[in-house]
């Protein structure tokens, strides 16, 4: 408002007049300017001034309107430096929108997009799609016409709460997605910040750790199946030496289960299994074929080759050892037999070259001896004599018959091999036998079985039956039982000659097939018997084994294969 | 770092509205020292009012203001803003 003077109609001239006038001027101007500057004031945001603090003089002295005038200088100078700091700060903030490494999406009530980053876009906005402000965010990022019920904004538009969703497929990709209520400046709710973070990579490499996982626990299921099924008994330990697994063979060979076995330092263990055996040296070392002579759980004897190995990581740090041992208790007594009769046929060679050269000159003197006792000349004592030289001339015959029997079995050109019935052969020997057997009051059980023929020589199969009973009655002596079984069992013929004599002695158990090894007292026996019967039986492929236990009698078998040529 | 200097405005026993326009003036002269932070300007006064009148102005301006009462007066201490 500009001042006005109030009136202008004439006046008297009077310097009184003047001075009043004058005054009412000045009365008038500091009013505007009283009135202008605490709109000033106001404007500032301040109180007005009051006329009863501050008169007209005093305040004209002050400059007033300078002063405002100087402050509101001031005050546009800060508003601009505001508006420059709120550009700088809404730029950053921008920056900061595109470059975070997150999708970050502004969406309003209606589900419609109001500005979303470069990277929101890069993740779900189709390349040709444009401006999608104003855009309903379902069809833009979801390729749908309308929110799905899954949709972590309609849950946040629904209770104005913070919604996070771990797992989404979205066009192919994988997020994890955060929604936040989006308030104005009064607190209104006018949408939702959904921040998308894209888990695809993050999922492929869970999803490639499972496999492999799975990779693992297939191998390691496979792995525990082959150990399971192997026939070499195989057991496990840890670094301490502790037995962590056992497999089915182990079980079935020792005759420890496998949580008898678990657990245990292996020392332990295999000390465990040689118990009361001599000559095993088990502590910490490696074995590589290492025979060791076991007792089974069930006490029966075994002779095991054992080979351990260290177990090591993918670093090659020892992390435990591993045992395999395998049954090996048929295959020594298969090299026993074997090494017997490699010497047989050495003695053999050796007792028909003896008995022949022998043989002659024994003929002579047992012939002239007898020629000599038709001397009617001779006197009792000559004729004594001469008898004693022809009877010790037989005697050495019979051996020198057994030298060279021992000596044809070895030799195969000297067999008749034709179909053999082993049961009518046993019945013979104990039609044979029955005489010597009711001397002695021996009672003869046979128990023949149904049998397949089998190819033999019936004379050298007969005089091995014959001479098993025949031992089995010189070892009860008076008053037993013979028992004699026949069977047909895997493809054999088994001949079992059982007694209830005194039994073996063990020291004695392994060397009675040996040739010249008796019990019996000199010139009884030539410890030929079982020899030869060995040679037969092992020249006809077959084999031969005997149990005993002292005063629990003895239990001869005899296995012959029924193709046989 | 300097010492901070201090202009000192004692309008005590003057009334409000004229200390206002004062402190504004002051405010104004030194305007270029304040904004800088070289100085800060302390007014003392014991007029009531004025510890509303002067702050808002000051603020508006874009000053940094602490109003501290004293045992017979107010002193307010005008500075630049943070």
């Amino acid at each position: 408002m500009t001042p006005e003077p109030e009136d202008n109609s004439p006046s008297p001239n009077t310097p009184q007049n003047d001075d009043h006038e004058l005054q009412e001027t000045n009365r008038r101007y500091a009013t505007y300017i009283r009135e202008k500057v605490n709109q000033l004031l106001q404007v500032i945001g301040t109180l007005p001034l009051s006329p009863e603090e501050l008169d007209d003089d005093t305040l004209l002295d002050l400059d007033p309107i300078g002063i405002v005038a100087g402050s509101f200088e001031q005050i546009l100078e800060y508003h601009k430096e505001i508006i420059t700091e709120l550009r700088m700060a809404r730029d950053e903030l921008q920056a900061i929108f595109d470059a975070t490494g997150v999708g970050i999406s502004i969406i309003d009530n209606d589900f419609r997009i109001i500005k979303c980053n470069e990277k929101q876009r890069e993740l779900l906005v189709d390349k040709d799609m444009h401006d999608i402000t104003g855009k309903y965010c379902y069809e833009v990022y979801c390729n749908k016409e309308s929110p799905g019920l899954d949709c972590p904004a309609v849950d946040t538009l629904a209770t104005g709460r913070s919604v996070i969703i771990r797992e989404v497929e979205k066009k192919g990709k994988h997020f994890q997605i955060v929604t936040t209520p989006f308030k104005d400046g009064e607190g209104g709710d006018v949408g939702v910040i959904e921040v998308l973070l894209d888990i695809t990579e993050k999922k492929r490499a869970e999803d490639a750790e499972k496999e492999q996982r799975g990779f693992y626990l297939t191998e390691k299921s496979k792995l525990a199946t082959i150990i399971q099924s192997l026939s070499d008994g195989l057991f496990v330990t840890d670094k301490e030496g502790t037995v962590v697994s056992f497999n089915n063979a182990a079980q079935k060979i020792t005759g420890y289960s496998e949580t008898e076995a678990v657990g245990m330092p292996y020392e332990n263990f295999l000390a465990m299994l040689a118990q009361g055996t001599a000559g095993n040296h088990i502590s910490g070392k490696d074995f590589r074929n290492t025979e060791l002579t076991v007792l089974t759980k069930d006490k029966q004897q075994l002779v095991l080759s054992l080979t351990s190995a260290l177990v090591k990581d993918s670093e090659d740090r020892a992390i435990g050892k591993v045992f395999t041992f395998r049954d090996v208790t048929e295959e020594k007594q298969r090299q026993e037999v074997y090494h017997r009769t490699e010497k047989l046929v050495a003695l053999g060679q050796l007792s028909a070259g003896i008995a022949h050269e022998l043989n002659t000159p024994l003929g002579n003197i047992l012939g002239y001896a007898r020629l000599m006792m038709k001397d009617k000349n001779l006197s009792s004592l000559q004729k004594e004599r001469l008898e004693i030289v022809a009877e010790q001339a037989k005697k050495s015959n019979a051996i020198i018959k057994d030298l060279l029997s021992f000596a044809r079995q070895s030799n195969p050109a000297l067999r008749n091999i034709r179909d053999v019935d082993i049961n009518a052969i046993v019945t013979d020997v104990l039609r044979i036998l029955r005489t010597e057997t009711e001397k002695h009051g021996i009672s003869v059980h046979a128990g023949l079985g149904s049998l397949l023929t089998i190819k033999a020589d019936a004379r050298q199969i007969e005089q091995v039956i014959l001479n098993i009973v025949l031992n089995a009655i010189q070892a009860i002596g008076d008053n037993g039982e013979i028992w004699v079984k026949t069977a047909c069992k895997d493809r054999s013929v088994i001949i079992e000659i059982k007694d209830n004599g005194p039994g073996i002695p063990d020291e004695v158990k392994p060397r009675i097939f040996d040739p010249f090894f008796t019990t019996k007292p000199v010139g009884k026996g030539t410890g030929l018997g079982l020899s030869i019967c060995a040679g037969i039986v092992n020249e006809h492929g077959g084999s031969i084994d005997v149990e005993s236990r002292e005063g629990k009698g003895t239990t001869f078998t005899i296995a012959l294969p029924v193709h046989n040529s | 770092m300097s010492e901070r200097k201090t202009i000192d405005l004692n309008i005590l026993g003057q009334v409000c509205p004229a200390c206002l326009l004062v402190a504004i003036k002051e405010m104004n002269n030194n305007r270029n020292e304040l904004k800088s932070g070289e100085a800060e300007l302390v007014i003392k006064t014991d007029h009531r009012y004025a510890t509303r009148t002067i702050p808002d102005s000051a603020k508006a301006m874009g000053f940094n203001v602490d109003i501290k009462k004293e045992e017979t007066y107010y002193e307010i201490k005008i500075s630049k803003r943070q």
